[in-house]
């Protein structure tokens, strides 16, 4: 019937048909260039597109020297620069793995230890890098890497391995490299020894010094290597033991964790049962912002955006489009969820909305083992300072 | 399928039917047994160009208590707004409303419905305000979800979940809490054929097991209302019809076939 209607359109007929009488989709259109399938109207489309999408250059083309200098350059901006298509199906492809989700099917050594000794874990293995002899630290990498390898499944910590190298590696050159290239120049502020009428200092019998690599003006010293294998180490443990917790405990273990260990505040008047509610609802929330940015995500690439005939403003409109209803989703998304916590009975006071959180299955074997490794790890990170410094 | 072409014939002159409020149940004149009453109502949203905009015009209907009824109408009329008020999430502006408590509401849409990151959590989140022990509300979680053949997922996030299965999470959440009123928003759109007759029976059961739990279900198909025991048909924020299953059934077939005539001849 739509299609029929447009055919015997007295606009057909006509060589340009003027914008009132154009053919609605039956969705009103995001964007205003959006490909529409309908093969009839398609040669319609693409003659109100040409129309619409280049009023400026086509002006510009007629009266040259008038008011065309402006918009010249924009025939020099190279269009589609940001290859706008693949961030999309980027952005729709990124989104989709799970980062960091919980995973049930091969149970492993690691979901049957307790929650909360995974926690303390997690917070040993964040303060230990900063605290310990560099062996101890590379050790702790090498060690993240194993375990994740032995624990996850391969695409999984293939992904999240490959993800966290590169980012600590990238960390690790930056500051390696950049502590104390520069400034050599800045803090000469104490003058050279044979100023002062000193002899010059004996150099070290052992070899020591203090510059261990020159490339051109950068230089690797004791302290870039400190810092960097400092703040390497830590990023990658943190994400990578993060990670290795996310996959292997429940939402609702790792509350009871928290719970387990912050509860003891509950005197000092830290709102103990707002945080865990808190932290579960995020839990979900996390996961619901995931899948809004993947489908709206989705929902560009599906459109087909003829993204050839866009100027570079237009894209950066559509983008801007993106950002935007991705924000009013989420809002959407969260009224509508604190509307289904009233309509379930919550009322605001989380005292008395009681949770049942459980601690879960966990064997006694693997919590003592783990317990075991964990001492044995402080220790030999507390030894390692006086042993070998 | 349905829905279009009800949505379509709304918009034709249709000869005009009497609303029978004369209920067909056995019921009828006691006002004890009403589950949910409302007289006259009516409800508007004030408009950001700040007119009044009305949504539920004059809405008069009486469910009794016991019965799984259902609301049908094209898309747009106010099913969803009507389900709101009747779960007290929405006031109406005028008219005369009383509905049995406890109530419970499913969402039309199961992301905004399943609030907790796991599907024995989010069971659970609504039975927190009762005072029950553990063991108590693991029961009860166990029952609902097997009431809805989601006992196997436990333990499973819900965002792994399919569209189909967060919604048997959602209805679960409501079943668990054993209210006197189910509303139900259009369970079933996610649902395959097997799975909706699934919780239609799940629903069944439910309301088999005590004699004073309600239920009012939004739906758009026609084949849902063999299980009714009665059916409210609306458009544009009006209630059309109001009876027996079988009569809103005839009635509907009758406004199809008067379309698909007007469109052949
Ligand atoms: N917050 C709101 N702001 C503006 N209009 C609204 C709002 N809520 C509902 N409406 C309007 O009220 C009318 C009824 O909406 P409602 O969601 O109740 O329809 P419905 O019968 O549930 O439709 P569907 O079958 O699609 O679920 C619609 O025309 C809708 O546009
Ligand atoms: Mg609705």
């Amino acid at each position: 019937m739509f299609t029929q209607l447009v055919h015997a359109h007295p606009s057909a007929k006509l060589p340009l048909p003027s914008p009132l009488y154009t053919v609605r989709p039956s969705t009103p259109p995001i964007f205003k260039h959006q490909f529409t399938p309908n093969s009839r109207t398609q040669f319609f489309f693409l003659q109100h597109h040409h129309q619409k999408l280049r009023p400026f250059i086509r002006c510009a083309a007629n009266s040259e020297g008038v008011g065309g200098n402006k918009l010249n350059w924009e025939k020099w901006v190279p269009r589609n620069f940001l290859a706008a298509d693949k961030v999309f199906r980027w952005i729709s492809e990124a989104t989709s793995s799970p980062i960091g989700q919980y995973i049930s099917s091969p149970t492993t050594f690691l979901h049957s230890v307790d929650s909360r000794i995974k926690l303390a874990w997690l917070l040993v293995l964040v303060v230990l890098p900063a605290r310990s002899h560099i062996s101890v630290r590379f050790g702790l990498v090498i060690f993240l890497a194993l375990l994740s390898m032995w624990m996850q499944p391969k695409q999984v910590w293939v992904d999240q391995l490959g993800r966290v190298t590169l980012l600590s590696g990238i960390l690790f050159i930056m500051l390696g490299l950049g502590t104390d290239s520069a400034p050599s120049l800045v803090f000469s502020r104490t003058p050279p020894p044979s100023i002062l009428g000193l002899p010059n200092l004996p150099t070290s019998l052992e070899g020591y010094s203090y510059v261990i690599m020159k490339f051109g003006p950068l230089q690797l010293t004791r302290k870039g290597l400190s810092t960097a294998s400092t703040s390497a180490c830590l990023t990658f443990t943190i994400f990578q033991s993060a990670s290795l917790c996310l996959t292997s405990t429940t939402p609702e273990q790792l509350a009871f964790a928290l719970q387990w260990f912050i509860h003891p505040l509950k005197h000092l008047g830290l709102p103990v049962a707002e945080i865990i509610l808190t932290l579960l609802l995020s839990l979900r929330f996390i996961t619901l912002v995931f899948d809004e940015v993947r489908n709206v995500a989705l929902g560009i690439v599906s459109r087909r955006i003829n993204w050839q005939l866009l100027t570079t403003m237009e894209t950066v409109d559509v983008f801007f489009t993106y950002i935007r209803r991705i924000f009013r989703n989420i809002f959407s998304h969260s009224e509508q969820i604190s509307q289904a916590m009233i309509a379930r009975g919550f009322r605001g006071d989380c005292n008395s909305h009681k949770l049942f959180l459980s601690a879960g299955t966990s064997s006694a074997m693997a919590n003592i083992l783990s317990l075991l490794c964990l001492v044995g790890l402080i220790g030999a990170a507390t030894w390692s300072k006086y042993l070998l410094s | 399928m349905n829905q279009s072409s009800l949505a379509a014939v709304s918009t034709f002159k249709l000869p005009v039917l009497p609303i029978p409020h004369s209920h067909p149940s056995r019921n009828c004149g006691n006002i004890d047994n009403l589950a949910i009453e409302c007289h006259n109502m009516c409800y508007s949203i004030t408009t950001k160009q700040g007119r009044l905009k009305p949504i539920l015009k004059d809405c008069s209907l009486s469910i009794p208590s016991g019965q799984l009824w259902m609301l049908l109408g094209p898309n747009g009329s106010g099913k969803s707004t009507l389900l709101k008020i009747f779960a007290g999430l929405l006031n109406p502006n005028e008219g005369f409303l009383r509905v049995k408590k406890p109530r419970s509401f499913v969402f039309q849409n199961p992301d905004h419905q399943v609030v907790m990151p796991t599907v024995k959590d989010d069971v659970a989140f609504g039975l927190s305000k009762f005072n029950l022990t553990y063991d108590e509300i693991r029961s009860r979680v166990a029952r609902a979800l097997d009431a809805v053949g989601m006992y196997d997922y436990l333990q499973r996030p819900v965002q792994t979940l399919s569209g189909g299965q967060k919604q048997r999470v959602a209805i679960a959440g409501a079943l668990a809490e054993a209210c006197k009123v189910l509303l139900l928003d259009e369970l079933t759109t996610f649902l395959d054929e097997a799975d909706q007759v699934g919780v239609i029976k799940a629903v069944k059961n439910t309301l088999a097991s005590s004699e004073e739990i309600t239920a009012l279900w939004v739906t758009h198909r026609l084949e849902e209302l063999e299980y009714a025991d009665g059916a409210v048909y609306m458009e544009e924020g009006k209630v059309i019809m109001h009876g027996d299953a079988s009569s809103i059934m005839d009635f509907i077939e009758a406004r199809q076939a008067a379309y698909i005539k007007q469109i052949y001849s």
